[in-house]
């Protein structure tokens, strides 16, 4: 018996240490990468401790500095990068932040609304809502590409942003719908005998106690308009608008990649959402609206 | 000031809840609303909080039509079944932010709120969140929020019901002191007819929307305006024995194999002769060793042993059954033979198609 214990605990350790190790592995590789000076890039075998430590790739992208490559004999400047790597970056925060704003405000009112007011067609909204969230993106965007360009709207931040809110925003209601339903309806009742409007019921009482409902919902909002690449694709067309996902592409130049460059925007994408995500975990955690009602 | 219920009809869609409530509540006294689940206690409760409107009717503090004004402004206080305290506030907030929305100055909050958790001795626990509390110190935090603002009207929503037994003879208690202390009139509804007895000056007993009987306890179990209440009223349940009349001043009973047994009643109180539902308590059936005359015979079916007392189950006639409440020395066994007689002053007479009470 103890013996069997000791090889099942061996085996679930061996699993997780696999998986973690999946997981981290292109992380780990970008990290390596991006640190290493060119040469060391494709040197075989290959190596996950850099031999040579540099911080050259990161430097060049935060300054801007122009970059040249070798073509026949020659140095030949580079056409994009990494002089738009601050503005891609700047736009991505844009996008990003302002349609998680526009989607968290809109779906909590929303999902406030249907699971409080009675009207019709409130119990489906939510399901539509879903339903809507279930088309696949390559379906919207070119329609939303027509919508963009008659709005006068395409290559500008603006059609990322509304974007990013159609896909964003359906998702949000439906989650903070299935939050606000779990909100005892007696909190509120106590606190309008207590005295307070519905707009301070809302904000003293509702907010908070779906703040993890909240947060989770702006995660994900953050995360779709963050990695976003098809729609940032479609809509923008001049470099400087770009976002994050689609400038880095620009490493790529024909006969020339720059792996270097590449590996640290990875790495300079991933860092902010992982320490936000480390920051907000501790909100996440479930239960915060346990022992308001009953025992 | 009394509060006035004047015809309060409610109905959610076709389905009526509430039909006709006419009720006054003097002042500073204890009023329970009792009744089965679905009566519309509950209902009416929340009409009075202003959570939900009334179909029609009106409700009056004093003079002041209080029924068009939103919850907040008729400064009631209201006690959940569930205590509904606020999750992310402790309990210092909890109970001061009643006084809080009003715009009390900061001092002045804290100053009553610690005087409130003074009484309810519960002042080592302000700093604590809800979920940090047990179950009845939870339901002292929600009297404290009722208490802090001094309203002129308590609303107790079952706020007994989700404690442990013990305790919550405990907090019956502690809800009556504090209720004397206040002077505040208070509506309470319960299910329970047992807290209903202990703590009210007066119930309303209801059933489907209908007030049954509106009375003092005393009333309400002595006169029960008809076999609804006297059967809700009372533990262990009064038994009814049907198919009895009344004839030349007596009360007959059919016993099976044609035996009858009558019982002499007060020429005032015979009345007429006319066929009668007879309701007796378990309390008052008087149960006999040996034959006796115009007894019922019966036989013991069952014996339960409360501690102080037995309650006995009894067949007789038909296979009809009576439960008689005796002491507990009794020597009775289950099959034994035995004769009940009734106490005639304490039987109540039921007209057998409208359940009506013959001698209110």
């Amino acid at each position: 018996m103890k013996v069997f214990d000791l090889i099942r605990s061996a085996l679930a350790w061996l699993t997780l240490l696999l998986v973690t190790f999946l997981m981290c592995f292109p992380l780990i590789w970008a990290m390596s990468t991006s640190v290493k000076p060119p040469k060391d890039v494709m040197a075989t075998p290959p190596r996950v401790i850099p031999q040579e430590f540099t911080i050259e790739n990161y430097r060049n992208l935060i300054t801007g500095k122009q970059q040249y490559f070798r073509a026949d004999q020659a140095y030949v400047p580079t056409t994009s990068a990494p002089q738009h790597f601050t503005s891609w970056f700047a736009n991505s925060v844009i996008v990003s932040v302002g349609s998680t704003a526009i989607s968290i405000v809109i779906s909590t009112l929303a999902a406030y609304s249907v699971t409080r007011f009675r009207y019709r067609g409130r119990r489906i909204i939510p399901y539509f809502s879903l339903l809507g969230y279930m088309i696949p993106s390559i379906i919207l965007v070119f329609p939303m590409f027509m919508v963009m360009s008659e709005l006068r709207l395409t290559n500008t931040l603006w059609s990322l942003t509304f974007g990013y809110v159609s896909i964003t925003l359906p998702f949000s209601m439906w989650l903070l719908w299935a939050f606000f339903r779990g909100i005892p309806v007696e909190l509120e009742e106590a606190a309008m005998i207590d005295g307070a409007s519905r707009l301070r019921v809302f904000i003293d009482i509702v907010l908070p106690s779906a703040l993890p409902g909240i947060i989770a919902a702006a995660i994900f909002s953050l995360i779709v308009s963050w990695n976003d690449f098809l729609f940032a694709r479609v809509f923008i067309n001049s470099i400087e608008n770009l976002p994050l996902t689609v400038g880095v592409m620009h490493f790529f130049e024909g006969v020339h990649v720059d792996w270097g460059l590449m590996m640290a925007s990875a790495v300079l994408m991933t860092v902010p959402m992982a320490v936000l995500f480390m920051l907000m975990q501790r909100h996440l955690v479930a239960g915060f609206g346990a022992g308001a009602v009953k025992g | 000031m009394a509060i006035r219920l004047e015809h309060i009809y409610k109905s959610f869609g076709p389905v009526p809840v509430l039909k006709d409530v006419d009720l006054e509540f003097p002042e500073r006294e204890f009023i329970t609303l009792v009744g089965p689940s679905g009566c519309g206690k509950t209902t009416l409760l929340r009409i009075l909080a202003g959570l939900e409107t009334a179909s029609s009717g009106a409700i009056y503090h004093g003079a002041q039509r209080v029924s068009d004004l939103a919850p907040g402004k008729r400064d009631v206080a209201m006690v959940f079944q569930s205590y509904a305290l606020y999750p992310h506030m402790n309990v210092h907030g909890n109970i001061g932010y009643g006084l809080k929305v009003r715009g009390t100055p900061r001092d002045e909050i804290d100053r009553r709120v610690r005087e409130v958790a003074r009484v309810l001795e519960i002042e080592h626990l302000l700093d604590r969140k809800p979920k940090q509390l047990s179950g009845g110190q939870r339901q002292r935090v929600a009297l404290g929020r009722a208490m802090v603002r001094k309203p002129w009207l308590f609303l107790m929503d079952e706020p007994l019901s989700n404690l442990d037994a013990k305790l919550r003879v405990t907090m019956r208690g502690e809800l009556k002191r504090f209720h004397l202390r206040l002077e505040a009139t208070t509506v309470y509804v319960t299910h329970d007819q047992l807290e209903a007895m202990t703590m009210s000056d007066k119930i309303a007993v209801m059933d489907q929307g209908v007030v049954q009987q509106y009375a003092t306890p005393a009333e309400i179990y002595d006169r029960p305006a008809n076999t609804f209440v006297a059967g809700f009223i009372g533990s262990p349940p009064m038994n009814f024995v049907a198919g009895a009349a009344i004839a030349d001043g007596r009360v007959e009973i059919a016993c099976g194999n044609g035996a009858r047994a009558r019982i002499a009643l007060s020429p005032l109180a015979a009345g007429a002769d006319r066929p009668v539902l007879l309701g007796v308590r378990p309390q008052d059936l008087r149960v006999h060793p040996s034959r006796q005359d115009d007894a019922i015979a019966a036989r013991v079916s069952l014996v339960q042993l409360l501690g102080s007392e037995k309650l006995i189950d009894l067949s007789f006639g038909d296979g009809r059954e009576l439960t008689a409440q005796v002491k507990a020395d009794a020597q009775l066994a289950v099959g034994d033979a035995v004769w009940l007689t009734f106490d005639p002053s304490r039987l109540h007479l039921f007209d057998p198609d409208s359940g009506r009470n013959l001698r209110p």
